[in-house]
């Protein structure tokens, strides 16, 4: 218990010169508008599916924009500012436990699920969008064959779902004591250097087999 | 528990309208699971390692 207090609050004090950078500001600002919009479309489409009734289409798609200027926005900022590999890549040595880079193989594999529940939720919503009137254009429900349609509603839908089970699981493992370094991280940008040596540290020989 | 939600066209014709609300609760109960399962993992090595 002491141990979990001092993680959350005596580190959270840590000086200037012990704190290793993990996120920069812009890129956990996307990442908290980013978990606001999916809520929101999350709410807006799954609420009215549950009964609760209200004007949910129009504030369902602005924000559906929203998500895909930040979907747009982080591809190329992983693309061209970051190192894509450092998410992306899982090597043989990860796996076995025998190493951890800057993020663990969990990390990477819920980045990797919620890539594509938001890729797919983001390119089928960007179709039904052309069922919408906009500013921009009136709705034409039949640039598309109903049966096509059928398929982008089951993967949109399919998207929606995926979501639930992965903010679920994500929420929790923020939350939870010893993970929630990197909680802290996510908001005011930072490890503790004992903190990166004891989860960060490759290769790690007490992890060996 | 159907998968889909399926309807007809004005021509009678089955068509597909998305997927079923029925896998509403499964993806709850998934997400349930692996927040328990991650629980008992945690109390079971916790338990093993204070031996």
């Amino acid at each position: 218990m002491a141990q979990v207090a001092e993680r959350v609050f005596v580190r959270d004090e840590a000086p200037p010169g012990d704190r290793v950078v993990r996120h920069a500001g812009i890129d956990r600002l996307f990442h908290w508008l980013t978990a606001a919009a999916v809520l929101t479309l999350m709410a807006t489409g799954l609420l009215p599916v549950l009964g609760v009734k209200f004007d949910w289409v129009v504030i369902h798609w602005v924000v559906g924009v929203v998500l895909v200027l930040l979907t747009l926005f982080h591809i190329v900022r992983a693309l061209f500012w970051q190192k894509p590999k450092c998410m992306y890549a899982l090597s043989g040595d990860e796996l076995a436990g025998r190493k951890v880079t800057k993020y663990t193989v969990a990390q990477k594999l819920m980045h990797h699920a919620m890539t594509v529940m938001i890729l797919a939720a983001v390119i089928t919503g960007c179709f039904m969008l052309l069922k919408m009137d906009t500013p921009l254009w009136k709705r034409d429900p039949y640039v598309l064959s109903q049966a096509t349609w059928g398929v982008i509603y089951v993967i949109h839908g399919a998207a929606a779902t995926l979501a639930i089970t992965l903010v679920m699981v994500h929420v929790y493992f923020a939350i939870i004591p010893e993970k929630r370094m990197y909680l802290r991280a996510m908001i005011k940008g930072w490890l503790t250097r004992e903190e990166v040596e004891e989860h960060h540290t490759a290769p790690r020989a007490d992890k060996k087999t | 528990m159907d998968l889909f939600r399926k309807g007809h066209d004005v021509y009678n014709q089955p068509v597909l309208e998305g997927i079923s609300w029925d896998l509403l609760p499964v993806a709850v109960g998934v997400g349930l699971v692996v927040i328990v399962a991650h629980l008992i993992y945690k109390l079971v090595r916790g338990k093993s390692g204070a031996k």
